[in-house]
């Protein structure tokens, strides 16, 4: 690494750690430490949400699959995501806000019961903290890339800095760390589109090379019978499921819009974000036809952004590519410990722990933050042996996300759905997901067919089970055209 | 009828038609709900207009990348 790069990857890590702990001192209750205090406003939630979705998830294996599958790619940022960011902004979003909860597993439990609400915190929790281990390996991958560095010793920095700032100044040091850490990834990304096209002779040529190497590299869609990214499959699965869910029910994302300091500010902050994220496959889809382009020489499509940023940025401009990727990953794995941190102190312990005292939320949920980044430091030196980042993270989605959509939609929008029906429809379903992916069946169809089947079970389990007569529905469910 | 068969520039109209479906029911929200708890009543506060606008763009993008 050019002795610049390094400059500037140091700065970057010195200053984020500082602007961290420097929020530190606004923490002084769990309503701070979970929610920032209620004070977030809607240009940083916006950037905030951009900042937890961009990671391990997107970064390195979007640019991987762009390389093999094209413009495609970007339907996880365009239908697989605006449509849903939409609804999320203007529907679900006043929704929580009324209900006035801190997590989405807590609207659960007050739409359905206190057994819905743990089983919902406890499955997101698990899959959270694989996901922060797949983000820690990333990351570390990418030091070990760039830098050298054996595995366990960037797993350990890495560690060591998000859990400080994490740790000290809960979701608002997140939430402005994300902020600036989304201004990174935009300039680095935005640099690498001009130098790309300039290298490969202006759009029309840059085009031009792909089309005629590759004729389907600039179709949003691909083929029905296509192995990975059918288009029904696109379209049902992570248009109809998969993204909804995760926009309009994925606790991590949500929780920024929670802590706004308005309803409107939450609503907007979402809506804004959707800005950002329609021109964020410039950030993470380019990168990987742009190496197709120019004919990288590399052994697995994953290493397709790496290749761009050594053989097209100059130096300075490569530390700044290379500290956007540190900050994307940063910033889904602060995300994620925060909010996972969030469903354990409260969804469960509150829940499980009779008469718990509640005055000491915030000490237990800087503890449990520290637990979980530990948890997920451990996993992640294992994550190599289980597949391709993207494809990991997705399946494990998919297999509770179509249920966990059906309990919010028919809990949201009808007075049907009982609390027993949603507790069991919540158990099966995972166990139906669990059998279709065992089956072979590919995983956006997967999350489709759960969805459905857990749409209908919800709806017939609902006739046979009781009431809970108890509920505030006018507080619970959308009644837009209600006066109330 | 073989799902696998199905034309790829069915899922281009799909998108197309299902952005148009959104557009319209983003307007169906009544103004009160889109505007609670706005400082103030300006009409760029709004969220249903930021809406249209993110619509109108994946319009376009999904007729370009057809």
């Amino acid at each position: 690494m050019h002795p610049l790069d390094l400059v500037i990857v140091v700065g970057y890590l010195g200053l984020i750690t500082f602007v961290g702990l420097r929020l530190s001192g606004r923490v002084k209750s769990a309503q701070d430490f979970f929610l920032a205090g209620r004070s977030l406003t809607w240009w940083i939630i916006g950037l905030s949400i951009i900042g937890t979705n961009i990671g391990a998830n997107s970064y390195v294996g979007a640019a991987g699959n762009a390389y093999t599958v094209g413009v495609a790619q970007a339907n996880f940022e365009w239908i697989g995501a605006i449509p849903a960011m939409i609804v999320a902004s203007l529907i679900f979003i006043p929704l929580y806000w009324k209900a006035g909860v801190y997590s989405i597993p807590e609207y659960l439990g007050l739409r359905y019961n206190q057994a819905v609400r743990v089983t919902a915190a406890l499955i997101t929790s698990i899959v959270a903290v694989f996901a922060i281990g797949v983000a820690l390996w990333a990351l570390a991958l990418t030091l070990q890339t760039y830098l050298g560095w054996p595995i366990w010793v960037g797993i350990m920095v890495t560690g060591t800095i998000v859990g400080a700032y994490s740790i000290a100044g809960g979701l608002a040091a997140v939430a402005f760390t994300d902020m600036f850490q989304v201004c990174i990834m935009f300039a680095g990304g935005l640099v690498i589109v001009g130098l790309g096209i300039a290298e490969t002779g202006g759009f029309t040529g840059f085009a031009t090379t792909l089309t005629e190497e590759n004729p389907n590299h600039l179709q949003a869609y691909l083929p029905a019978d296509h192995e990975s990214f059918p288009w029904p499959g696109v379209i049902l699965g992570l248009g109809v499921v998969l993204s909804p869910a995760y926009w309009c029910a994925g606790q991590a994302i949500l929780q920024r819009s929670l802590g706004a300091r308005s309803q409107w500010d939450a609503s907007a902050g979402m809506m804004f974000g959707a800005f950002a994220k329609t021109f964020v496959p410039l950030l993470i889809v380019f990168p990987g036809l742009l190496a197709l382009v120019m004919h990288a020489q590399i052994e697995y499509p994953d290493q397709a952004l790496a290749w761009v940023i050594k053989n097209v940025l100059p130096p300075g401009v490569s530390g700044l590519m290379f500290i956007a990727i540190i900050a994307a990953l940063q910033s889904s794995i602060d995300s994620g410990l925060n909010s996972t941190s969030l469903m354990i102190t409260r969804d469960i312990r509150h829940v499980l722990i009779p008469n718990v005292d509640q005055n000491k939320d915030l000490k237990v949920g800087r503890m449990l933050t520290l637990v979980l980044l530990l948890m997920a430091m451990g996993i992640a030196p294992l994550v190599a042996e289980m597949g391709g980042i993207y494809t990991f993270i997705q399946t494990i989605l998919s297999l509770f996300q179509g249920p966990m959509l059906a309990l919010l939609l028919l809990g949201a929008f009808t007075k049907r759905a009982t609390p027993m029906a949603g507790l069991w429809t919540l158990i099966s379903g995972v166990a139906v997901a669990m059998a279709c992916y065992f089956a072979g069946m590919n995983m956006l169809y997967v999350a489709f067919t759960t969805f459905v089947y857990a749409l209908i079970a919800l709806w017939v389990l609902s006739a046979l089970t009781p009431q809970n007569e108890a509920l505030d529905f006018n507080k619970l469910t959308y009644t837009p055209w209600s006066r109330d | 009828m073989d799902p696998s068969a199905l034309p790829v520039a069915w899922a281009n109209y799909l998108s197309i038609a299902g952005f148009l479906l959104l557009g319209v029911l983003v307007w169906l929200i009544p103004r009160r709900l889109v505007m609670s708890e706005a400082p103030d009543n300006a009409r760029w506060r709004d969220i249903r207009l930021w809406a249209s606008v993110l619509i109108v763009i994946q319009l376009l993008i999904y007729a370009v990348f057809a």
